[in-house]
């Protein structure tokens, strides 16, 4: 099996638990969108997934093989790229050294200038903020940059938090069209946590509904935009 | 005494301290972006670096200087290290008042150990005192030359190593947001490691020249300690350069303030510094972290 998958993870913060055994899977090539109501687990289940928590239970797959216990730092290194919500750049660092940092698992100094060079050619909106401190860009500036920092390392999957939050509209359009192109043209894999949840699932191959910690629902995601049920208790009628 | 060069001299003397404080402060800073906390007990790294050249250059060692300094300044960051390996490093998830007490009890224990090893006494290095060179009135001993050359170098290298280097963006990064840059695939032992080295290779260069300069005891740690944080708040906490600039600015505050008080409350002007910029921003010591 390619691509990523949780199966069955429970996972929480200290004493209360979050996750009561949640499974999803982004297949190679796939956007796949978790949708939910706030506080259901959604971005929880992303960190465990890419052990920025411990999961208690259950267990991580990429590509078959069992990677439930790796180190985030280690998981970059096979090719899971993350996308975390907000504080998502290092705002003292100028926007070349975000890509470098982001580059920090290649191993020469050239490949890293050679990965600054292509990312600028997928992302040309960065191309002129190349000197300034990455904490002068706007919102929607920070959330491209996010994604170009975890595209350094060509990963196969990209798991993101909730991509769209606190953007502008047009903004919004932006960052779902890099992901769109990225998909198509490279078969990078998606894993899109989003409390917004149309957009995302208007993009996405295929939706999970969490709820209270469990995957309730599993569909297309055109499946999920036309469901009844979610409609009317995820989507806001 | 009311004459130009009179001033003149003050304000190379408080360059020339300030010089000092500056790599005290810049290595202080540092643990602080990367760790966040003060590390009370940076003042005893500049000690042992200084009673550690000490023991290079005397029986049964005898070095000559050029090979005492590596040596002494190798075992200093060793020192950093294992500092960092068994007191913070199992503490890594503690909070900074934890942390803060840890380095204190740190602090009083290497203390102890140097007063134990080499008694409480002032000691010297014991080379010969040269003749000073002077121009236009100003007199500049060759060990403060030595203080000014070896500063620049050590900045330079400070300003080489955190915008040049990978490692040393990397600890940018590290101190910037802990999370995105594990989750950009940093090794962020490897790189604290590497902070707390080069942390202590300023403390110990900076307490080699200061007592070049002046002298060595168990107790110079503490007072420069108080200089070097006074510059970290002065240039604000976690702010390399500003650390710089706060280090040559407790320098020449403290020189000049004796052009109007008596040279025995010298020390005084860093804690006045302190204690002011304390009451108007106590969070920086024990509350949360402005972001």
């Amino acid at each position: 099996m390619t691509g990523m998958e949780g199966r069955g993870i429970y996972a929480g913060y200290g004493k209360i638990e979050v996750l009561h055994g949640a499974s999803v899977r982004a297949g190679q090539g796939e956007i796949v969108c978790i949708i939910g109501p706030n506080g259901s687990g959604k971005s929880t289940l992303l960190k465990a997934m890419f052990g920025l928590i411990k999961p208690k239970r259950g267990t991580v797959l990429f590509d078959g093989q069992d990677i439930t216990h790796l180190a985030p730092e280690e998981k970059v290194r096979l090719g899971i790229a993350f996308v975390p919500q907000g504080r998502n750049v290092f705002t003292s660092l100028t926007v070349r050294e975000n890509l470098e940092m982001g580059g920090t698992p290649l191993d020469s100094k050239k490949a890293v200038r050679q990965a600054i060079a292509e990312v600028l050619e997928t992302y040309p909106l960065l191309k002129d903020k190349i000197p300034y401190k990455a904490g002068n860009l706007s919102g929607g500036e920070k959330q491209i940059l996010a994604l170009a920092r975890a595209d350094m390392v060509k990963p196969r999957v990209i798991l993101m938090d909730e991509p769209s939050i606190g953007l502008a509209p047009r903004m919004i359009e932006e960052v779902y069209e890099k992901i769109k192109a990225i998909n198509t043209n490279r078969g990078v894999a998606f894993l899109i946590v989003e409390q917004n949840a149309r957009k995302a699932l208007s993009a996405a191959h295929r939706g999970y509904v969490l709820d209270l910690g469990v995957t309730r629902i599993e569909d297309t995601g055109e499946g999920l935009l036309n469901n009844e049920e979610v409609k009317k208790l995820y989507l806001g009628g | 005494m009311d004459s130009l060069p009179y001033y003149l001299q003050t304000v190379l003397n408080g360059v020339l301290a300030g010089c000092i404080y500056a790599l005290f402060a810049m290595g202080l800073t540092l643990i602080y972006g990367v760790l966040n906390f003060v590390n009370f007990a940076h003042g005893e790294l500049i000690m042992w670096g200084a009673y550690f050249l000490f023991l290079a250059i005397s029986e049964p060692f005898a070095l000559p200087l050029y090979a005492a300094i590596p040596v002494a300044l190798v075992i200093t960051a060793l020192l950093g290290a294992a500092m960092d390996f068994a007191v913070f490093r199992p503490l890594r998830q503690a909070n900074r008042l934890t942390l803060l007490i840890a380095a204190i009890g740190l602090s009083f224990f290497l203390r102890n150990a140097a007063q134990l090893f080499w008694g409480a006494e002032v000691q010297t290095y014991g080379f010969e005192i040269r003749q000073g060179y002077q121009w236009f009135g100003l007199y500049l001993t060759p060990q403060q030359l030595a203080i000014i050359v070896i500063s620049v170098i050590c900045i330079i290298g400070v300003y080489l190593l955190f915008f040049k280097s990978r490692m040393g963006k990397s600890m940018r990064a590290l101190a910037d947001n802990l999370d995105l840059a594990r989750i950009s695939g940093i090794h962020t032992e490897r790189t604290i490691l590497s902070a707390w080295v080069i942390s202590s290779l300023l403390a110990g260069v900076g307490g080699i020249l200061l007592a070049l300069d002046t002298n060595l005891n168990p107790e110079m740690g503490v007072t420069n300690l108080i200089k070097a944080f006074a510059a970290t708040l002065i240039g604000g906490v976690g702010n390399i350069w500003g650390a710089l600039a706060g280090g040559i600015i407790i320098g020449l505050a403290e020189n000049i303030a004796v052009l109007f008080i008596s040279p025995g409350y010298k020390d005084a002007v860093a804690f006045v510094i302190m204690v002011l910029i304390l009451l108007v921003r106590p969070y920086v010591v024990i509350g949360e972290r402005r972001d």
